[in-house]
């Protein structure tokens, strides 16, 4: 509870320096907004048209009152409000880490639990290659490598072009996920292709999930098989899976923990992989948003990627709570 | 004890390496390749990674050119070798910088603790909101996109996770008998931490640093992708990826499947010495194993 009071000085901390960055950096926004063609005069009317000619606090405090009432300002490029083009594509991005981050931990846990209970023998070398090899390959390789074996070669995939076929219109939003939606809608064909596309870049978010947990799981399994409880249990003559259940049960508090933080960092391996798929996600919008200089982007993104980190850690130590309720008394 | 500091005693060590640890040996072969292909790339090729040829434009492999030619007809196998330059001279660089800002900061702040050590521990907790490949974009793209901005930025985001090491090792240390008779026999802070405390909380830090190389390959190569950082036709393997990522579905994968595949070897090649080296180290990894 100690995090959630720290919160709004983290935010304000945050938000002032990416507020910094952005203005110390080389990028002038209002020149490329501006044209080409564009006279000084012109430019310098645009920079006071967005405020650009106030000191850099007076700036700051403009917009952290405008962000408390809302309103994040302006994208620059798509000249929508970034709020709403935030909301827009939030569910794209969500659809595909929370699918790829499920199927990911759904594979890697047993695997690291297998690796751990079978130490040294074929199952731990085999997921440990895999994991190795998880960790080696750039996402963007990855996502690369994908559409080139299951797009070009095999033509089982459709190409990574987006969210749904171009030859479909989307079914009408209710969950934001094209998949659900259209399986709400009763649109079998457009519910095949989202699902179709949603494929390939699940698979990649969840390889890179994986990685991490396959090892970090299987030490932390070994660990808690190395100690005394375990040892008694096992001088005991307790039939196998009843060791393993008690290992288990030793095991889920620090792997909840684990795969919590790695959901935070995987927000930036999802915009990556979006980005190679095209996915129209707010991952992506937000990468595009840092390599062009579109500073109320940049900002609100930044802002919305700190609150959903604060919410991630915030629900893993609730469910440590739920777990572990010893903990509570720390 | 500088042999010690410099982690030289521990590498005599490992010319049982092979028969302790395959896996490692393997790393460490993939990485001694790699090695060779940077110092001796001329010696390799009989081309020029950025000589364009418009007579041999997206040549496949095979041939005179063995892993085949770009759309500038410049040869992608001489390029691959000349990107293991830029990839160790990228993150040798950047681990180098990580650790001449984290392992100070680690030990004064594990020595000292109070509130210096309170207000940069959460400090680098709320870096650690961010995930590090949008943190290297945002700095590296307002900083501009130079090689030497590169390096500096990568080296600072990464200067926590050498300073939590050292900070941790220190917060061992502190209580021992040895500090307590440096501090008695007059040294003076810079000497303690620096003679003293440093050479036996190093172990952890300079295990980690292969992995780190791995990471600072893994980002710099990533911003090459996205645009920023090196640009075309500059012979770096993010680059070339990024051109070829558009042929990769039209048939001529050639130009982005080998510059990602030596990207694969090197960081697996850096993460299985890594692994073989906080063995060696860090006795404490050799039980949890």
């Amino acid at each position: 509870m100690r995090r959630l009071a720290l919160l709004a000085p983290l935010l304000l901390i945050i938000g002032f320096l990416t507020f910094a960055l952005l203005r110390m950096g080389g990028q002038d926004p209002t020149a490329m907004l501006a044209g080409p063609t564009a006279t000084i005069e012109e430019i310098n009317r645009l920079r006071a048209d967005y405020g650009l000619d106030q000191p850099m606090p007076v700036q700051f405090g403009i917009w952290v009152g405008h962000v408390l009432q809302g309103d994040l300002g302006r994208s620059w490029i798509t000249n929508r409000a970034v709020l709403g083009e935030l909301i827009d594509r939030l569910p794209a991005t969500l659809e595909l880490l929370l699918c790829g981050v499920a199927l990911g931990a759904l594979l890697g846990i047993p695997a690291g639990m297998v690796a751990a209970f079978r130490r040294g023998r074929f199952a731990d070398f085999a997921s440990r290659a895999l994991a190795l090899f998880g960790f080696s390959i750039p996402t963007y390789f990855l996502a690369l490598s994908m559409l080139l074996i299951f797009f070009y070669v095999l033509e089982w995939s459709p190409p990574g072009m987006g969210r749904l076929s171009l030859m479909l219109t989307p079914p009408p939003r209710l969950t934001g996920s094209y998949t659900l939606d259209a399986l709400l809608a009763g649109d079998g064909a457009a519910a095949r292709s989202a699902f179709s596309q949603l494929i390939l870049p699940v698979v990649c978010v969840a390889i890179a999930t994986a990685a991490p947990v396959v090892s970090q799981v299987r030490a932390i399994v070994l660990g808690v098989l190395g100690t005394d409880h375990i040892s008694y249990a096992r001088a005991q003559g307790l039939p196998h899976a009843m060791i393993s259940r008690i290992a288990l049960r030793g095991a889920a508090t620090p792997v909840v923990t684990f795969v919590g933080a790695e959901l935070a960092g995987l927000v930036g391996t999802t915009s990556l992989i979006e980005y190679v798929f095209a996915w129209g996600g707010v991952g992506q919008f937000g990468l595009e948003a840092i390599i062009k200089g579109d500073f109320a982007v940049v900002q609100g993104y930044v802002l919305m990627l700190a609150l959903f980190s604060v919410a991630m850690f915030l629900i893993v130590d609730l469910m440590v709570l739920a777990l572990e309720p010893r903990a509570a008394l720390r | 004890m500088i042999a010690t500091m410099l982690g030289f005693a521990p590498l005599a060590r490992a010319r049982g390496l092979s028969r302790r640890s395959p896996m490692a040996a393997i790393g460490v072969l993939i990485l001694a390749l790699f090695v060779i292909a940077a110092l001796f790339e001329p010696l390799l090729t009989q081309y020029d990674p950025v000589a364009a040829d418009t007579t041999a434009l997206m040549k496949p492999p095979g041939g005179a050119h063995l892993f085949g030619t770009d759309a500038n007809g410049m040869d992608v196998y001489a390029r691959v070798l000349r990107g293991t330059r830029y990839a160790f001279g990228i993150a040798i660089p950047a681990v180098l910088v990580a650790m001449l800002i984290g392992v100070p900061v680690g030990l004064l702040t594990g020595y000292l603790g109070g509130w210096t050590d309170e207000v940069l521990m959460r400090g680098f907790d709320a870096m650690r909101v961010f995930p590090s490949i949008i943190l290297a974009l945002a700095v590296v793209s307002a900083a501009g996109p130079s090689l030497v901005n590169v390096v500096i930025v990568l080296g600072v985001l990464d200067a926590p996770v050498f300073a939590r090491l050292v900070r941790s090792e220190v917060l061992a240390l502190r209580s021992g008998g040895f500090v307590e008779s440096a501090v008695a026999a007059g040294n003076t802070l810079p000497r303690l931490l620096f003679v003293h405390l440093m050479p036996n909380a190093l172990a952890g830090a300079m295990a980690q640093s292969a992995v780190r190389a791995a990471w600072a390959v893994r980002i710099s190569t990533t911003l090459a992708f996205l645009g920023l950082g090196i640009q075309p036709p500059t012979p770096e393997w993010g680059a070339m990826i990024r051109q070829g990522a558009e042929y990769m579905v039209t048939g001529q994968w050639w130009v982005g499947v080998f510059p990602g595949i030596a990207l694969i070897l090197l960081s697996l090649g850096l993460n299985l010495a890594g692994d073989g080296l906080s063995e060696l180290l860090d006795p404490r990894q050799r039980k949890a194993g």
